[in-house]
């Protein structure tokens, strides 16, 4: 029995106070295609990203090839014969294949570029594997599925033994998929390690060997592909305790609120969302569960009307707001919490009463009104938000504090303070946990329901299968940018959401394997 | 920094940290380290830089040429208006001379042609002023939005377009024939902004100016528009996803600043010596000595008076330092050049500090 | 009035040089993902280190190295601030252009007790290559010239070629399209903009030695009057790419030329002033009014 490829021991991990990784054990075998899956924030991206070199690990060994390394970043990595091929490309749009391929690694004479020598080994590598490559094309040019081979091929040409594929099929289409395997199939028959990092079940079951499962930062399975069931690994996957709040059931439903008919949106060649239709009722909240990339973001995006949709309408509240701009979609009675807060859903520069203003500065109490339209007046907008942090429990040194300074589930509570605020008839509320602590998603949770009992109508959009469970009435299921199933609240089970999740209902019918 | 962190620690340091993450803070380093460095090439040349600092101060507020800083503050402070409008969305104005010349030439214009009387036809050229220029501004806004070309970038190419019309327009079609150097007739009498009794620089000028300066700061700080200016400025996506108009706010935004530009270039030619004169607009520097306060300032209302004091007075002082101290007026540039620069660097170290979290 | 006459020719490259360097400057920086706009303040810089050079050691060329190093010395705040430090470079640009207008009046002061132009008797200025003057063609072209003026042309071709051919070259140009991805790769960007810059500097240098030294030797206060953003404008107008320089600045030197004659005749100096900008204004809207149609935007 040989030595493996590579050992990873006791890894951990904390960022900010969240535990990513906890004692994780991995041992990769060579010549076998490994799996690694878990549900978005399981930590699997972390432990990656440690194998990598591109974070330190607080504690736990490395070990590749009998040595035990200290990676310092990724050159270490390579060095150690370990390749990655990233889920968002890192590739020069303007360059050659070859010229991507060698970068940093460059064959040359003297201080020419030998690229002859790039083009041979570009040729020879693609051969040996069946990729199929043509050195002298423009990268920017091509396919994503022919721009991932070239992301396999740079990690191949700087002899990586170890090839990480982070979530290689999210931008595949299906025929690419099957010739991804048949490169994986090969690199590993040629005595190469593969590690998959996915959470489609049906891609783990068809071409890994052994997989590993990962769930809240702990390992929760080791398998042999060939000895275990879907079934066994959705639970490893997805098996939660349940939150405590309960959710006492639906009240009144109403009219509906939003209606979300054929929804189609291309970005760079790549369909995200494919004809997606949803109706949401007032009094009612409806979930839309699905791993991170599937959809949602844009999903969300095309109701506010920040991204352009290439088909479908919008409506809200009866009327329809296709054509019009975000300030006119909010105000026809939508609000949206944005799963970036940062980036998005604050403003890190500006004080905390600033951020909970905005939205509620063209109108009373805080804008003018009447004769006084388009003033503002501060003192409003401190005492207002004033009101917001006592009543949303925000911990802040006072209004005036940046929400830089704030702690992430601070910060979201500003989020949520400000957007549950204009009590708009239709709340967008995305990843609204996100990054927050257990006792403050409590709280959250708490006044999501309490916005839906007064009436309204919310579209929670989650990664976490318990969250939807906890909270939502009925539950749809995105997956490449389809919804693909849907379940009410009593047949939403964690086995069935985290099977469409993985995409295993689209195959086989709903049922699992 | 969260409640817990400022109960556990000391009292004098938390004063201190707070003082350090104001705002007002950074500038004020960035000045003070440009003093240092100042002190350090006089001292080099063999010369005194005390006696050159104190003759700084002493020619700028000198009683008898205290008409003349004030006049050179207000005109700074007016071009500091136009770099500062857009800054606080974000986006760099380098157009300001182009803005500045196109609001003289309108100011010249009216004044000529205008049959009303002298209130009138001042206030009639200051308003043709501002839209001229600030039209010429706000071509930058489309520009933008609908071509993605950088305001930065935009301004800086028509600004010598701009300059070289009104060059040629002044030395030719409007020009005083016969005249030694090119420029416009002298204004009619209606053309010539009140003057303060006896003071042969400071008009009324400078109070429009100032009325600006105290628009800008209510505008920004009291009204819907001057936040949502502000959103953008801190974050774009923010502000997007809130709702806030892009489009129309970098228009609004770059015709204010343009037509901030145009009425300084009005003010100048409605003042002794009441001509248009080609290259005099430019050539005092109210343009870039104006974008290096706004910097200074962060854009910030309140700070825009008091940077621009600063350069003001190194400008005029700085021919007094040359007299008195035999330090080179040239001094003066070299001190903005480095508070803009250790300014720059400094940012880079203030921001690292802040928003580690969420 | 014979237009294309070899004196023409000299006039414009005469007017072209010290853009050709300073855009070559910008267009390196540009290539490693940095926008220069300091190319004003860098070639004021040199021009003033060349006439003190050649001042003080009596050799020309002894004052054009001196240039050289004095702008890559000058320009190492640009580069260690933008790059290693991530500062704005507009912002550190914009003090680097007030902080070379006041070192240079400063120091013209301080040094020669002389305020506007410094033009003493004896101060070497280049010497044109008047070996040529009889060889066919090269020789109308050249002769009358400095040798920093073919110089310029074969930077710029090396440099083209450099950013084509060599290992250095593929690093470089990959630093600037997608940072993230050569510093996942083990390609420093801070130290390759860091190195581009300084280099971009001493190429300032040799646009201000040019300036300064290579037609009447004389240093004015502020005598770069705006060929560092005609530089600017070039770069733009040929979006980085060295090789496309020449074009645009022999194009901005030929109407600038061009303009000269024309004022004889009555029109306006004034239009080759603008012309420079504007064009490059037009270019830069005409290339991107193309957008994609039939996406209804809700934005």
């Amino acid at each position: 029995m040989t030595d493996p490829a590579a050992t990873l021991t006791g890894i951990s991990k904390r960022y900010d106070g969240v535990v990513a990784n906890d004692s994780v054990d991995l041992v990769l075998r060579r010549g076998t295609v490994h799996a690694v899956m878990g549900e978005n924030g399981a930590g699997k991206s972390t432990l990656m990203s440690i194998l990598f070199g591109l974070t330190a690990p607080d504690s736990g060994t490395i070990v590749v090839g009998g040595r035990e390394l200290r990676l310092r970043g990724p050159a270490d990595a390579i060095a150690a014969g370990l390749g990655m091929v990233h889920q968002h490309f890192r590739l020069f749009d303007s360059m050659t294949v070859a010229e991507n391929v060698v970068y940093g690694a460059e064959p040359s004479r003297g201080m020419l570029l030998d690229r002859r020598t790039a083009a041979t080994r570009v040729r020879e590598l693609s051969d040996r594997y069946g990729l199929g490559l043509d050195p002298d094309a423009t990268v920017g040019r091509l396919s994503a599925g022919v721009r991932q081979r070239v992301e396999i091929v740079k990690a191949l040409h700087r002899d990586a033994d170890i090839l990480i594929l982070d979530e290689p099929t999210a931008v595949l289409t299906p025929d690419e998929v099957t010739s991804l395997f048949a490169v994986i199939r090969r690199a590993a028959d040629a005595g190469s390690t593969v590690v998959l990092v996915t959470h489609k079940i049906h891609e783990v079951l068809a071409i890994s060997d052994e997989v590993t499962v990962l769930r809240a930062g702990r390992v929760t399975g080791r398998f042999l592909t060939g000895e275990v069931t879907g079934r066994e690994l959705v639970e490893a996957m997805t098996g939660r305790d349940v939150v405590s709040v309960v959710n006492p059931g639906r009240g009144e439903i109403g009219d509906i609120a939003l209606e979300v008919d054929g929804i189609t949106v291309h970005e760079r060649g790549v369909t995200r969302l494919a004809d997606v239709s949803l109706q949401l009722r007032r009094g009612e909240i409806l979930g839309v569960a699905g791993v991170s990339g599937n959809g949602q973001h844009e999903l969300v995006e095309a109701i506010l009307g920040a991204a352009a949709t290439s088909a479908g309408s919008v409506r809200i509240e009866g009327r329809n707001v296709t054509a019009l701009d975000v300030r006119r979609r909010r105000a026809a009675g939508l609000a949206v919490i944005p799963e970036d807060r940062r980036g998005e859903g604050t403003a890190i520069t500006m004080t905390t009463a600033e951020n909970l203003s905005v939205g509620h500065h063209r109108s009373a109490p805080i804008g003018g009104s009447g004769a006084r339209r388009g003033w503002l007046s501060p003192s409003a907008q401190r005492s207002e938000a004033k009101r917001l942090i006592a009543d949303y429990d925000i911990r802040t040194g006072s209004e005036q504090t940046l929400v830089g300074s704030l702690s992430g589930g601070n910060a979201q509570k500003v989020v949520i303070a400000r957007e549950l605020s204009h009590e708009a008839p239709v709340l967008v509320a995305e990843q609204p946990t996100q990054g927050v602590d257990v006792g403050a998603i409590e709280s959250i949770h708490r006044r999501l329901l309490d916005y839906r009992d007064a009436g309204r109508a919310v579209l929670l959009v989650s990664h976490e299968i318990s969250e939807l469970q906890a909270l939502a009435d009925r539950v749809i299921v995105l997956y490449s940018g389809r919804v693909v199933a849907e379940f009410p609240k009593e047949e939403a089970t964690t086995a069935r959401i985290g099977a469409a999740m993985t995409g295993v209902a689209e195959r086989v019918g709903g049922e699992l394997p | 920094m969260t409640n817990e962190s400022l109960v556990t620690r000391p009292l004098p340091k938390r004063f201190i940290t707070a003082a350090i993450r104001h705002p007002a803070v950074v500038p004020l380093g960035a000045v003070f380290l440009a003093v240092l460095v100042g002190a350090v090439i006089v001292a080099a040349a063999g010369l005194n830089p005390i006696a050159a600092y104190a003759a700084v101060l002493e020619g700028a507020f000198d009683p008898r040429s205290l008409d003349y800083t004030v006049s050179v503050w207000a005109f700074t402070c007016g071009m500091a208006l136009a770099a500062a409008i857009p800054l606080r969305m974000g986006e760099f104005n380098l157009g300001g001379n182009g803005q500045l010349v196109l609001g003289g030439l309108a100011a010249v214009v009216v004044a000529q042609l205008s049959p009303l009387p002298g209130v009138l036809t001042a206030l009639l050229a200051l308003i043709a002023a501002a839209l001229l220029a600030g039209a010429f501004g706000a071509i930058s806004a489309p520009l933008a939005t609908r071509f993605r070309i950088p305001i930065i970038i935009s301004t800086l190419l028509l600004s010598p377009v701009a300059v070289a019309v009104v060059s040629f327009l002044v030395r030719y079609p409007l020009g005083q024939p016969g005249a030694a150097v090119a420029q416009t007739e002298r204004l009619p009498d209606a053309g010539h902004l009140p003057s303060f009794a006896g003071l042969s620089y400071s008009n009324l000028g400078v109070l429009i100016i100032i009325a600006m300066m105290v628009a800008f700061a209510v505008v920004d700080r009291r009204t819907a528009v001057g936040f949502e200016i502000r959103v953008l400025g801190a974050n774009r996506r923010f502000g997007t996803y809130g709702g806030v108009h892009v489009g129309r706010l970098t228009f609004g935004a770059m015709a204010a600043a343009g037509a901030a530009a145009g009425i300084v270039g009005a003010i100048i030619v409605m003042s002794p010596p009441y001509r248009l004169i080609d290259g005099a607009l430019i050539s005092p520097g109210y343009t870039f000595a104006g974008l290096a306060a706004a910097l200074l300032a962060g854009g910030r209302p309140a700070l825009l008076p008091v940077t621009a004091a600063l350069f003001a007075v190194l400008q005029v002082g700085g021919a007094s330092m040359e007299r008195s101290a035999d330090v080179p007026r040239q001094l003066s540039d070299v001190l903005q050049g480095v508070v803009i620069i250790v300014l720059a660097l400094r940012t880079v170290l203030d921001a690292r500090r802040t928003g580690r979290s969420g | 009035m014979q237009v294309f006459e070899w004196s023409f020719v000299a006039a414009v490259l005469l007017a072209a040089t010290p853009v050709l360097y300073a855009s070559l400057a910008g267009a390196l920086s540009a290539q490693v993902g940095i926008f220069n706009i300091a190319l004003e303040g860098q070639m004021l810089v040199g021009a003033f280190a060349a006439v003190v050079g050649s001042y003080y050691t009596g050799s020309a060329w002894a004052g054009v190295l001196i240039a050289v190093i004095s702008t890559a010395l000058f320009s190492v705040v640009l580069a260690v601030g933008s790059a290693l430090w991530k500062a704005d470079p507009i912002i550190i640009a914009i003090g680097t252009n007030l902080l070379a207008l006041g070192v240079t009046g400063f120091l013209l002061r301080v040094l020669f007790d002389v305020s506007g132009t410094f033009a003493p008797r004896g101060l070497n200025g280049l010497d044109t290559m008047s070996f040529l003057r009889g060889v066919p063609i090269l020789g109308e072209v050249f002769a009358g010239q400095t040798p920093l003026v073919p110089l310029a042309f074969v930077f710029i071709v090396a440099a083209g070629l450099w950013l084509k051919l060599t290992k250095t070259g593929l690093r470089l140009r990959g630093v600037g399209e997608h940072p993230e991805a050569s510093a996942t790769l083990g390609v420093g960007v801070a130290r390759y903009q860091t190195w581009v810059t300084i280099a971009g500097g001493g190429l300032c240098g040799l646009a201000g030695a040019q300036l300064s030294l290579g037609n009447v030797s004389v240093f004015t206060e502020n005598m770069t009057a705006g060929r560092g953003w005609i530089a600017v404008a070039a770069v733009m107008l040929v979006a980085g790419r060295p090789l496309w320089l020449p074009l645009a600045c022999l194009g901005f030197g030929a109407a600038e030329a061009f303009g000269f004659r024309l004022q004889g005749l009555g029109a306006p100096q004034q239009l080759t002033d603008a012309a420079p900008y504007a064009i490059t204004l037009l270019v830069l809207v005409a290339t991107r009014i193309r957008r994609p149609r039939g996406i209804r935007r809700s934005a």
